[in-house]
């Protein structure tokens, strides 16, 4: 942060201030970064090749090598089947909620009565996130279409409230190869989940919608652009940045819900097999951030900034 | 879509424009108004609508619940709608909160503690950070992000143990500041902040820096203001997330506990409280809803005033 009204220069070049003063701006986060994410990286790390027992005060640690993968790959019953079937379900979920949550955010971005209380309501799910409300939502949808009160909320979420099997019997008629009978009938069961997945999404692409600047759609308008141009041509460049937001913050809430973590956190809770729990959760971790960063790589090489 | 409004649309015929050899260039048929037709509206309030219902059944029947009388929470088959409507569940609910050996004022000001501090430190520190990130290039920033991005795959219950001996060793185990101060660290907002902030011209952040700002000036008065439906954004999120925090293993004093906690157990309280369980949701869904209205309608206003020119 150096006074750059003075003509003499003061030994740095500006390429050198903008380094200095950049890790000073981001000084703070890397502190906070470095205690509360690479800390427990490397210590979930070392828990992996290693059989955590918890004594009073102290932790003992046994050095097992890689007998914590092998468990966890070859051993464990479900482990490796989730691991595939959440990344899959991944791989489906992320394009149908950032289209919804796209489709949304310009529906809410025009002006109409009751836009804020509308707004309020798709965000209401990321609200009733908190499990103590979770519950009621969940009764509230077996209410409606079950017309039971009492189910378990367990059981409520295997069903979603759709008659599934009277489409796949109308797609199978149609002679409609099974794969894409398959991939239909997993997205309308997954419809009410992602509808429901979608509130951050939303809010953030009305954030992009709200940045563009006015006057673009003004000339766009002056020089005869139809609706479908603008779109097109001023709406989707000037989102896509924070498509790929988006996409991310997707990945990342989807593999915070799915079974893989949730079996991660039985072995932890549970059978407090600390190192098999670090184990699972350090591949799976990795194998979604190969997926996220082919993902991003694809989008970004079409992504637009504005400048 | 629907049947073209004649008084708004004017004629090609009066505006026919010319190219430089004197050839007419044709115009696109459309006179009226950007994405307006009646029809069409029609139909997108019915599909907003249709969507919205949907969506906001659970908070009608959280509302409903909450004041229903304990013979109609129990009614089989259940009725969606309350019949006697009364207040006797909240009534209930603040003698019970007045038992408790934690006054609720107590609870209400913890939460708004860890809330308060942990969302505006948050924002603070994300968006300065995000700042250079978005804005400089310079040896490290490309490593930096990725970190950010994989930081974000690690869910908090897997890290839980090396996180809880973290705080102990800093001292924070049964303070607010455990909640607050991993919140700093939270690099969504980071993310968040940065993808906007790459919006903003570059060249708004050259002319500044040419008049001499500093950089934490380009950065407060030129980057932040610019930015401003982002970090209302990143608020309601972390808002969000702060006040669903239940305090859970970090904070095991009763006096400092969040208001969630209290009202989690309060819910939990089977069969005979039922009705103060109702009368809890319909609370602690309440703040969060009310917080996110208020700062979604700033964001409107913001924009209506703020336009970036060049």
């Amino acid at each position: 942060m150096e006074n750059e009204k003075k003509p003499k220069r003061k030994g740095l070049s500006l390429r050198g201030r903008q380094t200095v003063s950049g890790y000073l701006f981001i000084a703070p986060w890397l502190i906070g970064i470095t205690f509360f994410f690479l800390y427990n990286i490397i210590e979930a790390w070392r828990y992996s090749f290693n059989i955590l027992v918890m004594e009073e005060g102290k932790r003992n640690f046994t050095w097992v090598g890689l007998d914590n993968y092998y468990f966890i790959f070859r051993e464990h019953t479900t482990f490796f089947v989730e691991m595939f079937e959440s990344i899959f379900q991944m791989v489906i979920n992320v394009p149908l909620i950032i289209f919804f949550a796209l489709f949304m955010a310009i529906l809410l971005n025009r002006q109409f009565m009751g836009r804020g209380l509308v707004r309020a309501i798709f965000f209401l799910p990321v609200i009733m996130a908190s499990a103590a409300i979770a519950d009621t939502i969940e009764m509230s949808f077996g209410m409606i279409f079950g017309g039971v009160n009492f189910i378990p909320p367990e059981v409520m979420r295997e069903q979603t409230g759709f008659n599934v099997g009277s489409i796949i019997m109308l797609l199978a008629n149609f002679q409609i190869p099974p794969q894409v009978v398959e991939f239909i009938v997993e997205a309308i069961a997954n419809l009410h989940e992602i509808i429901r997945s979608a509130g951050v999404q939303i809010l953030i692409f009305l954030a992009a919608l709200q940045s563009i600047p006015p006057s673009m759609y003004e000339v766009a308008q002056i020089e005869g652009a139809t609706g479908y141009e603008t779109f097109w041509k001023i709406t989707i460049p000037m989102v896509s940045p924070l498509i790929i937001t988006n996409v991310v913050y997707t990945v990342v809430d989807t593999y915070a819900n799915s079974d893989v973590v949730e079996t991660a956190r039985d072995m932890y809770v549970m059978e407090n097999n600390f190192g098999a729990s670090s184990a699972m959760s350090l591949s799976t971790a990795l194998l979604v951030c190969l997926v996220l960063f082919a993902i991003c790589w694809l989008i970004s090489r079409r992504v637009f900034y504005y400048d | 879509m629907a049947a073209p409004v004649i008084s708004k649309r004017i004629h090609k015929s009066q505006f026919a424009v010319y190219d430089e050899r004197g050839r007419k260039i044709k115009l696109a048929k459309r006179g009226k108004k950007l994405s307006r037709s009646t029809g069409g509206t029609i139909a997108l309030f019915l599909f907003i609508g249709l969507f919205a219902v949907f969506m906001a059944l659970p908070m009608v029947l959280t509302i409903s619940n909450a004041f229903k009388p304990l013979d109609e929470l129990f009614y089989f088959p259940p009725r969606f709608m309350v019949r006697n409507p009364t207040l006797s569940n909240f009534s209930d609910l603040f003698i019970l909160l007045q038992q408790s050996w934690v006054p609720f004022s107590r609870y209400f000001l913890n939460s708004l503690i860890i809330t308060g501090f942990g969302t505006l430190g948050h924002l603070l520190i994300a968006s300065a950070a995000a700042y250079p990130l978005a804005k400089n290039r310079f040896p490290g920033s490309q490593f930096l992000m990725s970190m950010v991005i994989l930081s974000l795959m690690f869910s908090p219950v897997v890290t839980g143990i090396p996180n809880f001996l973290i705080l102990s060793q800093l001292n924070m185990i049964n303070t607010q500041w455990a909640l607050i101060v991993p919140a700093f660290a939270a690099s969504l907002g980071l993310y968040l902040m940065k993808q906007f902030m790459e919006q903003v011209p570059d060249s708004l952040v050259e002319s500044a820096r040419m008049d001499g700002c500093r950089e934490i000036g380009i950065w407060w008065r030129i980057v932040m203001p610019n930015v401003k439906p982002a970090w209302l954004t990143l608020v309601i999120l972390m808002f969000q997330a702060l006040w669903a925090n239940t305090g859970g293993v970090v904070i095991h004093s009763e006096e400092l506990r969040p208001l969630t906690f209290a009202m989690n157990m309060l819910a939990g309280g089977g069969i005979a409280r039922a009705g103060t369980g109702a009368a809890v949701m319909f609370i602690t869904m309440i703040v969060p809803v009310t917080f996110f209205v208020i700062s979604q309608s700033r964001i409107v206003e913001t924009m209506a005033t703020s336009g970036m020119k060049e």
